[in-house]
């Protein structure tokens, strides 16, 4: 357990465009600085001025979270960080950390990055890490997932184990209570949704669901209850959800809805097709006025 | 003797070669030995997925790549004879978008990524400024994270939106949804005052002589006496030649050698790789030593960016400091920082002309998967200077999708006949500490170098 007042912090970028540092950086300022008075957050690549990485490799006492951005790879050829491959500095900082947190999708199971197939190795924590160096954690990994993460799903998560020394995961390691719901809930614009209004992109009335490709249903993630930069999400503005805290992202024709003589060919997660389509006939049998009509002229 | 250094605190991570004599720098090397294939990624995928892959090229410049695909695309169009219509709206809640990310780009490379280097040459105690500690510090993170928000109303968030598509803009913004962005750059506006430039907004867009140099107050009054204390205005001068390759209302296109020319011939960009590394092994040998390519317009190496734009746009305040002090360290900062107050101005005048009345989008009668064959480039004005986007499409997929990024034409190695233009600036420094900060002048961005 952790047995310090404040507990350390090391982020490590591996192969990351930084996108979840810039996401960090972009965190609401009053939870950010109560983040920097409840942590010692000694080491990020682009944010410290004291210490080097050798430095913190050097450093002899536990880290207690390893914050870890971005792909890993052995392949020296493409990618060094200091000298090293993002394998083995990953590896030589989990022997030293109590705590490693993937943060994004990259460090959680690769994202983007492992689409380039001519570094065939390029992979997420969990694949890179030495079995015998999992076993010395305090916790099991947690995978922040999220092209990028929002930056509240890492400060909520850091200050959780702080004050209980546990997160519940689900399958895949990523917190429950983040992941639990899908990006759907709490999208304003479910209504559309119900009665199987479809929209159009720069419309504010409609469901992108149906032609856009929207992921919302399929996807876990708590994008549309802990908003984005506090104010809003990519489906309340009109853009589609992408999937992109599943493994499966990015797919192919992410912008557009796969359909199958004109219905989708998936359907909101855990629900069958009979009920959906059920559903849907019903729904689509009553013509509501409100719905079809501009929000505001 | 010869010394390498790992330069952290930029965007990723570079290895700085110098060979010194005399206790000058005479010779130096820039490395950045990180490379991501998204333009191997991007081989064979639908041509509007690329919306979602390049702005993750860069999370701190993603939206200007989502410009260029944006832009590209619509270029396809237009080289099929299927030229989009877009509404005036939509091209200014683009350019908008783009603007404030560069906004929030130059406010944290400001405070983040140049400034504790310039203090530490006086001091090491950087107080207020301390990152991650100092209230200044985390004023600057502050004024970062609210200005982004006004981005947020028309993406839905920031980083990573992909809210531009060939025909428009998926959003559809409300008047009070613009009203709120222009309250949230109202902040960044009073920061900009208050904090950086201890002056108006508008006493300051008058500035227009060197004298006004002594009109700076606050932190850019700190860094002005540090810079002439530590003498930065001598150092980081290299070929003193610009290129800006996109045009707006903001920026005129254009290169300078020895005179201004605005007419630009895009076939005349051509790149080099006799030193950066192939990703087939056979090819490589002992000479290369980068992922960075260089890039060069008709044969010559130019520098791009904000000081690049301040100039070729003729915004007579950098104009007059660069007449005296040319491509320094000091000049280029200043640059990016004047840039910042230019562009919270200018912004701010392009949310009032939206008019919300006209459509976001007008969706293309003909899809980009049934394109036999074409090609199209693009250009756009990114945070740190001119990015090209180069596509092609065969039956509907991406053939070949080449991204020139800005830094490397900053970054980027020497050819056979010319030094690079970071490396050239860092070659006459008197020690390490100035020598990196040289290269930070240029705002270094080694995961958009490589991609």
């Amino acid at each position: 357990m952790i047995t310090k007042n404040k507990p350390t912090v090391v982020w490590f970028c591996a192969i990351t465009c930084n996108g979840n540092t810039h996401s960090l950086l972009s965190a609401n300022a009053n939870r950010f600085e109560l983040f920097l008075n409840s942590f010692d957050f000694i080491y990020h690549p682009s944010l410290t001025v004291d210490k080097s990485l050798d430095d913190i490799l050097a450093y002899e006492e536990k880290i207690d979270f390893l914050l870890i951005e971005g792909a890993i790879s052995s392949n020296k050829d493409f990618s060094t960080i200091s000298n090293d491959s993002t394998f083995n500095l990953l590896n030589k900082l989990a022997l030293k950390s109590n705590h490693i947190i993937a943060v994004g999708s990259c460090a959680s199971y690769g994202g983007i990055h492992s689409k380039f197939r001519q570094n065939s190795d390029v992979c997420g924590l969990q694949d890179a890490l030495d079995e015998n160096i999992l076993k010395t954690l305090q916790h099991e990994i947690v995978n922040l997932t999220g092209c990028p993460v929002h930056p509240e799903w890492i400060l909520q998560t850091l200050f959780t184990l702080k004050a209980y020394g546990k997160i519940a995961l689900d399958e895949v390691g990523r917190p429950k209570e983040l992941y639990g719901s899908l990006a759907h809930h709490g999208c304003t614009k479910n209504e559309y949704f119900e009665w199987k209004i479809e929209g159009k992109f720069g419309q504010k009335e409609g469901c992108l669901f149906y032609d856009q490709g929207c992921r919302g249903p399929m996807t876990h993630s708590s994008c549309n209850k802990i908003l984005w930069n506090d104010i809003s999400s990519k489906t309340r503005v009109g853009m589609p959800c992408i999937g992109c805290t599943e493994s499966e992202f990015p797919r192919n024709d992410m912008l557009e809805t796969k359909k199958n003589i004109g219905i989708p060919h998936e359907v909101p997660l855990g629900i069958s097709k009979r009920a959906y389509l059920s559903m849907s006939g019903v729904a689509k049998t009553f013509k509501i006025d409100r719905l079809h009509k501009k929000l505001m002229e | 003797m010869k010394t390498i250094d790992l330069v952290e605190r930029i965007e990723g991570e570079a290895k700085l070669h110098c060979t010194w004599s005399n206790k000058k720098v005479s010779d130096a090397r820039i490395d950045f030995l990180n490379f991501r294939g998204f333009e191997y990624i991007l081989e064979g995928k639908s041509p509007l997925d690329a919306l979602v892959y390049t702005p993750r090229i860069c999370g701190i410049c993603g939206q200007a790549h989502l410009k260029a695909t944006v832009d590209a695309l619509e270029n396809i169009y237009e080289n099929i004879n299927e030229k989009l219509q877009v509404t005036q709206k939509a091209k200014l809640l683009r350019q908008i978008g783009l603007n404030i990310e560069i906004i929030d780009s130059h406010l944290k490379w400001f405070y983040m990524f140049i400034m504790p280097d310039i203090i530490k040459l006086d001091t090491n105690d950087l107080g207020i400024y301390m990152p991650l500690k100092g209230s200044r510090w985390m004023e600057a993170q502050k004024s970062a994270s609210e200005t982004i928000k006004a981005l947020a109303i028309i993406g839905g968030q920031w980083p990573h939106t992909s809210y531009m598509l060939p025909g428009g803009v998926m959003s559809d913004p409300t008047k009070l949804d613009l009203v709120m962005m222009q309250n949230y750059l109202q902040n960044t506006i009073s920061f900009f005052e208050k904090s950086i430039s201890g002056v108006s907004l508008e006493n300051y867009l008058d500035f227009n002589s060197i004298d006004n140099l002594e009109n700076l107050s606050a932190d850019l009054k700190y860094f002005k006496d540090l810079s002439f204390k530590y003498t930065l205005e001598k150092y980081g001068k290299s070929h003193n030649r610009f290129i800006t390759l996109g045009e707006s209302s903001l920026f005129k296109r254009g290169k300078i050698k020895q005179r201004l020319v605005h007419k630009l011939d895009f076939s005349k960009i051509v790149d080099d790789s006799s030193y950066s590394f192939s990703i087939n092994k056979e090819e490589n040998n002992s000479q290369k030593h980068t992922w960075s390519k260089s890039v060069s317009y008709d044969e010559s190496f130019f520098e791009t960016g904000p000081l690049s734009r301040a100039i070729i746009s003729n915004r007579k305040f950098i104009k007059e400091i660069h007449k005296s002090f040319e491509d320094s360290v000091f000049t280029r900062v200043m640059a990016r920082i004047d840039e910042m107050a230019f562009l919270l101005f200018e912004t701010n005048k392009l949310i009032l002309q939206v008019d919300v009345s006209e459509l976001s989008y007008i969706k293309p009668k003909y899809s980009l998967k049934d394109v036999e064959n074409a090609k199209a480039i693009a250009v756009v004005e990114a945070c740190r200077g001119s990015l090209l986007h180069n596509i092609s499409i065969e039956k509907g997929l991406i053939k070949s999708y080449d991204v020139i990024t800005p830094t490397v034409w900053n970054l980027g190695p020497k050819n056979k006949t010319q030094k690079g233009i970071a490396q050239k600036a860092i070659i006459g420094s008197p020690s390490i500490e100035i020598a990196k900060i040289v290269l930070r002048s240029f705002d270094v961005c080694s995961v958009c170098t490589t991609h």
